[in-house]
C-alpha cells in the first residue's frame, strides 16, 4: 500500500466537508416539523386513505414492455457489470492514492447514487447487480433447486450486517480511504454473495445483498411502481408505495442502519467526540492507537443505530387495545414510515458529496490509469462545485430534505396507525411515534447545524 | 443524542413561544489570526503586505502537536498561514478542494500558505502523528 493511501480522508474521499447549516435555518426547519405534524395529528383523517392496491395513473404500454424486457434488461446488467470492471482495473492498475477512482465511486457512487437512482425509479440494484450478473453468467440460475431454502427467520437480517459493514468501513474503520481496506471489503461481499446463493440460490441476494436491500427499500418511496393487478408501470402517490414495504425479520434494522449511520456520521465529526477519541484511543487494550481509535467509533456507531432501533421499535409497541401477538407485529408494520425520514436526511447529509464528489469521481474514472487520458475531454477544471459555492442554496435543500421527509413519515405513520392500532386507541397509540419522530428529525437538523 | 434533541427542542419551543423572529447569525465571526499571538515574520520580509486571512501557529515537538482539533474561520480566496515549529519531520495535509500536502521539516519557523476557493469545512492534519490539528470553517466571500 502507498504512503497516501494511508491518509485518513473523511469519508474515505477526502476533500472537504460541507459547512454546517446556520442556527437560524435549524430553527426554521424545526418549527416547521412540530407545526405540520401538529396539523397532520389535528386534522387527523379517521380512515386509511393510502393503499397499495390503488390503481395508479399508467404509463404508456411500451415502458413496461421495454422495462419487462429481456434484451433491456441484459444490456443494462452488461453495462453496469462493465463499469464494475472499468472501476475494478482503475483500482487495480490505477494510481494508489487518493487520485484512485475506487473510494468515490465506492462512496459516493455507489452508495449515494444508488439512493437517488432507486428512489426516483425503482429497485435497480436487482436488475443491474454485478453479483447477480455474474453468478447468472456463471450458471447459477441453471443449477434447479438450491441445495437448500433459505431460512424466513433470517428475513433482512443478513443484509442488515452488511449494511452495519458498509457503514462501518466508512465510518469507524481506523482508514476509510485505504484502497487496501475498500478492495478486503469488496472481496469478503463477492464471497459472502457467491457462496451464500451456492447454498441458498438467487434468493439470498434479495435477503442478503446489502445493496440490493437497500435499493428495495428506499425504492418504496418511488412515484414508479408496478400496478399489481395489471402488471403495468405506473404513476403513483409514494405514499400509497411505501405499505409495500416487505416486512420480515430485521426490515426495522436495515433502517437503523442507515439512520442511525448517517447520524454518527455527524456526530463523529464534533470537536468534542474527536477529542474523546484522541484521549482515550490509546488506552484501548491490544489494538494500538489506530485500532483504539476505531473500537472507540465503531462503539459510537453501534449506539447510534441501537438507539434508532430501541426507540422506533418501543414507540411502535407503545398503544394499548392490542394483544401481545399484535403488539411484537407492530415495529415492522410501521417500518415503512422511516423510509422517507432516511432518504431525507441521507439527501440532506449527501447530496453535496454526490453532486460535488460524484463529478470528481467521473473524471477520474475518465483517467483510470492515471495516465491523462481524459476521456470524452473530462478534466478536472469541469467539476462545477455548485452546491459547496452557493451555501444558502445547500442549506435551504438540507432543510427542505429533512423536513419533507419528516413530513411523509408522519403521514405515513397516521394513516398505517389507523390500519394496526384498533378504534378507540389510534390518537394515544401513535402518539409515541410522532414525539420519536419528531425527535429524529430536531436531532438530525441539530447535527446538521453542528452543535 | 436524547440529551441533544431535548436541547433543540427547548429552544424551538423558548423561540416560538417568545415570537422571536430568529435572525441570529452563526457565532463564528472570530478569525483565528485575532486569538494568535502576534508574530513577528523572523525572514523580516521587506514588502509583506498588512495580514490578511487566518494565521494558525501549530507546534510539534516530543510527539505531540498543539492544537489538535482546534476550530478557526477564514474567508475563500484570503490566504491561510500556517506557521509551523516543529522538532520532526511529517507531513500536513490540508483537505481542501483540491488538497494541500506540505513537508514538515525539523525546524522553527516553517510557513505554508494556501488559499481555499470551495467553502466548506476543511481538516488539517499531521499525518505521521494521525492528528487532526484544527478544522477550518471556510466561509464564501
Amino acid at each position: 500500500m502507498s504512503e497516501a493511501g494511508e491518509t485518513v480522508l473523511a469519508h474515505g474521499v477526502g476533500g472537504s466537508t460541507d459547512l454546517p447549516i446556520p442556527l437560524n435555518y435549524a430553527l426554521v426547519g424545526g418549527v416547521w416539523a412540530l407545526i405540520l405534524t401538529f396539523a397532520v395529528v389535528a386534522v387527523a383523517w379517521r380512515t386509511p386513505k393510502f393503499d397499495p392496491a390503488k390503481p395508479g395513473r399508467a404509463l404508456p404500454g411500451w415502458v413496461t414492455t421495454a422495462v419487462d424486457s429481456r434484451p433491456v434488461r441484459s444490456i443494462l446488467a452488461a453495462a453496469a457489470l462493465l463499469v464494475t470492471v472499468w472501476v475494478g482495473i482503475a483500482a487495480i492498475w490505477g494510481p494508489q492514492n487518493a487520485d484512485n477512482a475506487l473510494p468515490g465511486s465506492f462512496y459516493v457512487l455507489l452508495w449515494v447514487g444508488l439512493v437517488a437512482v432507486s428512489v426516483l425509479l425503482g429497485p435497480v440494484w436487482r436488475v443491474i447487480s454485478p453479483v447477480r450478473t455474474l453468478w447468472g453468467l456463471l450458471g447459477g440460475k441453471r443449477t434447479g433447486h438450491p441445495p437448500r431454502g433459505y431460512p424466513q427467520r433470517w428475513g433482512y437480517w443478513p443484509a442488515a450486517a452488511g449494511l452495519f459493514a458498509f457503514v462501518w468501513l466508512e465510518l469507524a474503520s481506523p482508514d476509510p480511504g485505504s484502497l487496501g481496506a475498500i478492495k478486503l471489503w469488496i472481496l469478503a461481499y463477492a464471497i459472502a454473495m457467491f457462496a451464500g446463493a451456492a447454498v441458498f440460490g438467487s434468493r439470498w441476494f434479495a435477503r442478503a445483498d446489502p445493496f440490493e436491500v437497500y435499493s428495495m427499500t428506499v425504492s418504496r418511496l418511488a412515484p414508479l411502481r408496478r400496478n399489481t393487478a395489471t402488471g403495468r408501470i405506473v404513476v403513483g402517490n409514494p405514499l400509497d408505495h411505501l405499505p409495500t414495504l416487505p416486512v420480515r425479520p430485521g426490515t426495522v434494522a436495515v433502517m437503523a442502519v442507515l439512520l442511525g449511520s448517517t447520524a454518527f456520521d455527524s456526530f463523529s465529526g464534533f470537536t468534542g467526540f474527536r477529542n474523546f477519541v484522541d484521549r482515550n484511543a490509546a488506552g484501548v487494550p491490544l489494538v494500538g492507537e489506530a485500532g483504539g481509535g476505531s473500537a472507540i467509533r465503531t462503539v459510537g456507531l453501534l449506539v447510534f443505530v441501537a438507539v434508532v432501533g430501541v426507540t422506533f421499535s418501543a414507540a411502535a409497541r407503545a398503544t394499548g387495545g392490542v394483544t401481545r401477538e399484535q403488539r411484537r407485529e407492530l415495529p415492522g408494520r410501521l417500518a415503512h414510515c422511516l423510509i422517507p425520514i432516511v432518504v431525507g436526511y441521507i439527501f440532506a447529509h449527501y447530496l453535496s458529496y454526490l453532486v460535488e464528489r460524484g463529478q470528481e469521481t467521473v473524471v477520474r474514472l475518465a483517467d483510470p490509469l492515471g495516465a491523462g487520458w481524459q476521456l470524452f475531454g473530462l478534466d478536472s477544471g469541469d467539476v462545477v462545485y455548485v452546491l459547496s459555492l452557493n451555501p444558502t442554496l445547500l442549506w435551504t435543500i438540507k432543510v427542505a430534505c429533512v423536513v419533507a421527509g419528516h413530513v411523509v413519515g408522519v403521514l405515513a405513520a397516521h394513516d398505517q396507525a389507523l390500519r394496526v392500532i384498533p378504534v378507540g386507541h389510534q390518537l394515544t397509540g401513535q402518539l409515541a411515534m410522532m414525539l420519536v419522530m419528531v425527535a429524529y428529525t430536531l436531532t438530525g437538523l441539530y447535527l446538521l447545524f453542528g452543535g | 443524542m436524547r440529551r441533544s434533541t431535548l436541547a433543540v427542542f427547548g429552544v424551538v419551543v423558548a423561540l416560538v413561544g417568545s415570537g422571536c423572529g430568529s435572525t441570529a447569525t452563526p457565532p463564528l465571526e472570530s478569525s483565528a489570526s485575532e486569538n494568535a499571538p502576534p508574530l513577528t515574520s523572523a525572514a523580516g520580509v521587506p514588502s509583506a503586505p498588512p495580514q490578511v486571512g487566518t494565521l494558525l501557529p501549530v507546534s510539534i515537538a516530543g510527539g505531540t502537536v498543539t492544537p489538535t482539533n482546534a476550530e478557526a474561520t477564514a474567508v475563500a480566496g484570503e490566504p491561510i498561514t500556517l506557521e509551523v515549529n516543529s522538532d520532526a519531520s511529517d507531513s500536513i495535509h490540508v483537505h481542501s478542494i483540491p488538497e494541500h500536502v506540505f513537508e514538515v521539516q525539523a525546524r522553527p519557523g516553517q510557513r505554508f500558505e494556501f488559499t481555499v476557493e470551495v467553502p466548506g469545512q476543511v481538516d488539517v492534519e499531521l499525518h505521521d502523528l494521525n492528528r487532526t490539528i484544527v478544522t477550518i470553517t471556510v466561509r464564501p466571500r
